[in-house]
């Protein structure tokens, strides 16, 4: 069966068929296991916005930065986040200055460090989509529970359904992120298409489901009406996770997040409801409004609409590379620059000329 | 910090789990699935379980070729 799906994606030849690859994960996966080499030439696969290191702003970095160096805060966070550039510092350069920075695993590990270090104030850097979120509610309720008071979060949560309808006329088709729909489910997939006549297949990790869905959307695509097929039915259940869902909205409500690219979006992201602001590290710390600015050069922003490919960007593998990361999306390990320049991206350039 | 990794539960107690992922064991928050029972297969993403896995992809390939066939 898998051959079928093979052959698809190899002998399509039509119309160019635009599929975002929403996710980070799957961009580095479709390089990383050879899936771009089996398109026809017909099917172009675009980044989509889907990394949530990636779309967060330097003033959250800023925020974090200050935190360390000036609230004398031990930072909790994921290892991606630690190399974003910040308007002045990243956070593993602000050790270097003194910034007290722990790399965690889980958001639970945060806490746990905060009740093993008492004399410390704590703050997890809450950053993810709807996949990560839960676990940052989690660990509040753990610190809740254990009344470990030294431990806040600083959030930065998207969520995709704002994204989805802001970036859709940026391809004919969007491979969903799989594990973000194992949470939400897939109505609102089945909405989109209904009301908005978006397109799209939910799709897994391995080399045989991305082929698979790939294979799944350029066989709906040319039958020229909105689609949704879940591909990932072995993970994703139509109702998704609802005790992740409950437990996301008993700590946090919608926010208005400001995302790397797409600007300001109400309702796309997640902040702690008021009732909790005392694990608000915004509140609790009294951080002023940053007003942050990147590199001017970087073109992240077009990079995370799918506007341009990452070698479009005069910095890409000139300046800018996983080791002197100008901007987000190389530095991460799901951002769109790092999959083409680890994977062969230099190559593709000159193959795609 | 988004990449999924797929274990084999071992062990369920308090609301953790113990998965067993290639060989290497890791505790992880078991909150957010109901009924979690060693041997089932779970996905697990920044320290939490997040969805039971029902079957390989090679099914779930076959599964997904033949509807789009039908
Ligand atoms: S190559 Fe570097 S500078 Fe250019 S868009 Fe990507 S991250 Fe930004």
């Amino acid at each position: 069966m898998i051959d079928d799906a093979i052959k698809i994606v190899k002998e399509y030849k039509g119309k160019k068929l635009r599929i975002m690859e929403v996710c980070g994960t799957h961009t580095h996966e479709i390089f990383k296991q050879g899936v771009r080499q089996l398109l026809s030439e017909d099917i172009d696969l675009i980044s989509g916005p889907g990394c949530p290191v990636c779309v967060t702003q330097v003033d959250y970095i800023d925020e974090a930065v200050m935190l360390a160096l000036e609230k004398n805060v031990t930072i909790c966070s994921f290892g991606d986040l630690l190399k974003v550039p910040g308007t002045k510092y990243s956070l593993s350069a602000a050790r270097g200055q003194g910034a007290k920075v722990q790399v965690v695993y889980a958001p639970l590990d945060a806490v746990k460090y905060a009740k093993d270090h008492p004399d410390e104030e704590v703050v997890f850097l809450s950053v993810g989509f709807e996949t990560t979120v839960p676990s940052s509610c989690i660990a509040l309720q753990f610190a809740i529970k254990e009344g470990v008071k030294n431990f806040s979060l600083l959030t930065a949560n998207k969520t995709m359904p704002v994204a989805y309808r802001a970036m859709k006329n940026a391809c004919d088709c969007y491979l969903y992120p799989g594990h973000v729909h194992a949470i939400i489910g897939t109505g609102l997939c089945e909405e989109l298409r209904d009301n908005e006549g978006i397109s799209g297949v939910v799709a897994g990790f391995t080399p045989k489901e991305l082929v698979t869905a790939i294979a799944v959307a350029v066989t709906k695509l040319q039958e020229e009406k909105p689609f949704f097929v879940n591909c990932y039915p072995r993970v994703v259940k139509p109702e998704g996770s609802p005790a992740a869902v409950k437990l996301i909205y008993e700590y946090m409500e919608a926010s208005d997040e400001e995302w790397r690219g797409l600007g300001t979006m109400p309702g796309s992201g997640l902040k702690l409801k008021d009732k909790y602001s005392e694990y608000d590290a915004r509140i609790k710390f009294e951080i002023p409004p940053m007003h942050g600015h990147g590199n001017p050069a970087c073109r992240c922003a077009s990079v995370l609409k799918g506007e341009i490919k990452p070698y479009e960007c005069p910095c890409f593998g000139k300046v800018c590379t996983p080791e002197h990361a100008v901007g987000a999306c190389m530095v991460s390990d799901e951002g769109a620059c790092s999959a083409w320049y680890l994977y062969g991206g230099l190559d593709l350039r000159k193959e795609e000329k | 910090m988004c990449v999924g990794i797929a274990g084999k539960v071992v062990k369920v107690q308090d609301g953790m789990a113990v998965i067993d992922a290639g060989g290497a064991k890791r505790e992880v928050s078991a909150a957010l699935l109901e009924e979690l029972e060693p041997g089932d297969y779970v996905m697990v993403h920044a320290g939490a379980a997040i969805a039971k896995i029902s079957s390989d992809d090679d099914e779930e390939v076959n599964q997904v070729m033949e509807d789009l066939k039908a």
